[in-house]
């Protein structure tokens, strides 16, 4: 053990007096610590949205509750946030965060507008992303590799003192495997140290730390071992240098790019505009139908408020809501075409990830963050379950003539205490199977 | 010619095959050094020197035959073979931003030695590296002065073998003189040394004995009669006879 401390030792001073080396792990070091301060920063951003939201929200909604006192009134007044909250590793896995929306502030009229409003929005803006540290170690650090071992044989062939080094070293651990052990950990120490850092900051789950830790060397290790082999027998540094820097653009951008072209090409989807235009018309025409028409489509999907579709005036809330809901029942198969299709793109996006390791990195590291597009998908789904108690609760009022006094109002669903029971439920469904 | 002896034999080479690349290299080569002798292998551009060396040294797996060192095959006790060996490169480029003192603690590490400042420094005086040099960085130094500090680190690792390569090339004659007083030095106290080299003069002035090398072939051996050297006309006439041996 002493031995083998000996050369490690021996291989860390000689990398101290390598300028050209302590250049670029101070770059590396700077470039990871930029990626977890922005991360943090945008989460904080986002932290201090929903805080701000949130707040604004209850004084909204109670200023609705008092000022209006029929329920078609106040439900049409009422906006109810809806977010999804960034996880305590979300700071190193933006994720898909920039693209999905984590935030709705919805009423109860129909839903799917609601939803799909943000998509026709210029996606253009989404484009550049944001430098995570996810994208720092699956994009950028493959390459700082490259920087550092593409020589490691290469430099010492072509200065004449190859031969020299391995004639003179005990073994080859004590040369090659000391040499490369030392630049791998400093290495892992800059990229992972700013990551730590903000994971104390964000109050990351151990068990977080240690996926994530575990992972990137994983993936180091993958594109050290490949820039080794690729360089051990080369005499050339830039030749070692070109054909990894290719083997890099293949993984990290070509594969990637192909792979989203293909899946595109192969799966068709509709566009969230036009599922906002088909709920939009169908609302739209409402006004002009015959309401038995709407009451009927209505009924067919809600036939225990059969009994209570006779209107006695010419607007009544009860119809109004009714044709918000067929509206979204228009739009519903549009809806489902696009989640569908959503699901096809991300299983298939999963298959070209195994040619991509940056790829399938990623796509590790933004689930375990919970940054991913099945969290968008199940965000996008507790806002449907909670938008239908939002209506289960109103019908009643709506249908019946029930009184909406505060009472009532207390027991309205609330987004968030509904998402914390369907975590209960999930966490139980957790230890029950285990 | 010289008669074969090969019961004190530390280096040997039997009937050395070599192929890189499927082309023939070394063919048949057979010669033995004994302790405490200088022997050069003499020859031309591409005659096969340097791969010989390079087999000795493990780089080259021969095709056919053996090559030993103190009665083990090269390729079969690696280790062994190099811990017995000190290899003096043709263009000795040690790390030019470390000082000469720190490029010989730190291959004194790489080997697992450990020695003293005091014998550094008598290293390097046997080897007659100026003081003030010591604790430059290499980048300021001449050929010579980097050959030398090879040697100092050669002399520190106490190897009994010590294989050259073309270690004149590119020396002025005074810094040539030098080398070759050192070589003698070596041997004297009991050091063997094989090598490599196209200077017939400089191999002449220091070897015990020569090899001619030609096309990867031992086409004459010449050695120096007790008290006097090998015949550099008798060498030169040998070397100039291209393709007819």
């Amino acid at each position: 053990m002493n031995y083998f401390f000996q050369q490690l030792n021996r291989e860390w001073r000689f990398m101290l007096r390598q300028k050209y080396i302590l250049i670029l792990l101070t770059c590396t070091f700077l470039i990871s610590s930029f990626s977890v301060l922005s991360g943090l920063n945008e989460i904080s951003q986002q932290q201090q949205t929903l805080e701000r939201l949130k707040a604004a929200d209850t004084v909204d909604r109670e200023a609705a509750q008092k000022k209006h006192h029929d329920p078609g009134s106040i439900a049409y007044y009422s906006f109810h946030l809806t977010s999804s909250a960034p996880s305590n590793l979300a700071f190193a896995a933006l994720g898909e965060r920039d693209i999905y929306p984590w935030k709705h502030r919805i009423k109860m009229l129909a839903l799917e507008g609601q939803i799909y409003e943000s998509d026709t929005q210029n996606a253009e803006l989404a484009q550049a992303g944001k430098i995570d540290f996810v994208f720092v170690l699956s994009a950028l650090s493959p390459l700082l590799i490259i920087l550092l071992f593409h020589d490691l044989y290469a430099s010492e062939r072509t200065s004449g003192r190859h031969d020299l080094l391995v004639t003179t070293a005990k073994s080859s651990w004590a040369l090659w495997g000391a040499r490369g052990a030392i630049r791998f950990i400093s290495l892992l120490l800059c990229l992972m140290v700013p990551f730590y850092f903000g994971a104390w900051l964000s109050g990351t789950n151990l068990s977080n730390v240690v996926m994530v830790s575990f992972w990137s060397v994983i993936y180091l290790i993958f594109w050290t071992i490949l820039s080794v082999y690729w360089g051990k027998n080369a005499s050339s540094a830039p030749r070692v240098a070109s054909g990894l820097i290719g083997i890099w653009v293949l993984f990290a951008f070509i594969i990637p790019i192909l792979g989203d072209l293909t899946i595109n090409k192969l799966v068709h989807s509709p566009e969230g505009g036009d599922i906002v235009l088909t709920q939009r018309e169908a609302v739209n025409d409402a006004w002009d139908i015959p309401k038995e028409t709407t009451m009927d489509a209505f009924i067919a999907s809600y036939p225990e408020w059969k009994d209570h579709v006779a209107m006695e005036s010419e607007f009544e809330w009860k119809w109004y809501y009714a044709f918000q809901q067929v509206g979204d029942q228009t739009a519903a198969p549009l809806s489902q075409a696009y989640r569908d299709a959503a699901h096809k793109k991300y299983q298939l996006a999963g298959i070209a990830s195994l040619l991509s390791p940056p790829l399938l990195l990623q796509r590790v590291l933004t689930r375990l963050a919970n940054t991913d597009a099945v969290a968008a998908f199940q965000y996008e789904q507790q806002i449907r379950d909670f938008h239908e108690r939002l209506r289960l609760f109103y019908y009643p009022f709506l249908f019946t003539q029930q009184k909406l006094g505060e009472t009532q109002l207390a027991t309205m669903p609330s987004f968030e205490k509904l998402t914390q029971i369907q975590k209960a439920e999930l966490n139980s469904n957790i230890d029950t199977s285990q | 010619m010289v008669t074969t002896d090969l019961s004190n034999a530390l280096i040997k080479a039997d009937s050395l095959c070599v192929s890189i690349k499927n082309k023939s290299i070394l063919k048949n080569l057979s010669f033995h050094v004994d302790t405490g002798e200088i022997y050069a292998l003499l020859g031309g551009n591409g005659a096969g020197k340097s791969t010989t060396l390079k087999t000795l040294l493990g780089f080259n797996t021969p095709s056919s035959g053996s090559v030993t060192i103190e009665g083990k095959e090269v390729n079969q006790a690696l280790n062994f073979v190099r811990g017995k060996t000190a290899y003096l490169p043709e263009s000795a480029t040690l790390y030019s931003h470390l000082t000469a003192r720190e490029n010989v603690n730190y291959f004194l590490s790489l080997a697992d030695i450990k020695k003293t400042d005091d014998e550094i420094n008598q290293a390097f005086d046997r080897v007659a590296l100026q003081a003030d040099a010591r604790d430059r960085h290499m980048q300021t130094y001449s050929k010579g002065m980097r050959q030398k500090t090879a040697i100092a680190l050669a002399i520190l690792r106490e190897a009994p073998i010590f294989l050259l390569d073309e270690p004149t090339s590119g020396l002025d004659p005074v810094a040539i003189d030098e080398f070759n007083q050192l070589v003698r030095e070596l041997a004297s106290t009991g050091a063997t040394i094989l090598m490599v080299t196209h200077d017939v003069y400089g191999a002449c002035q220091v070897a015990n004995r020569i090899g001619l090398l030609r096309d990867g072939e031992l086409v004459g051996e010449f050695a120096a009669a007790e008290n006097s050297r090998i015949d550099t006309e008798q060498v030169h006439a040998a070397f100039a006879q291209r393709g007819t041996a």
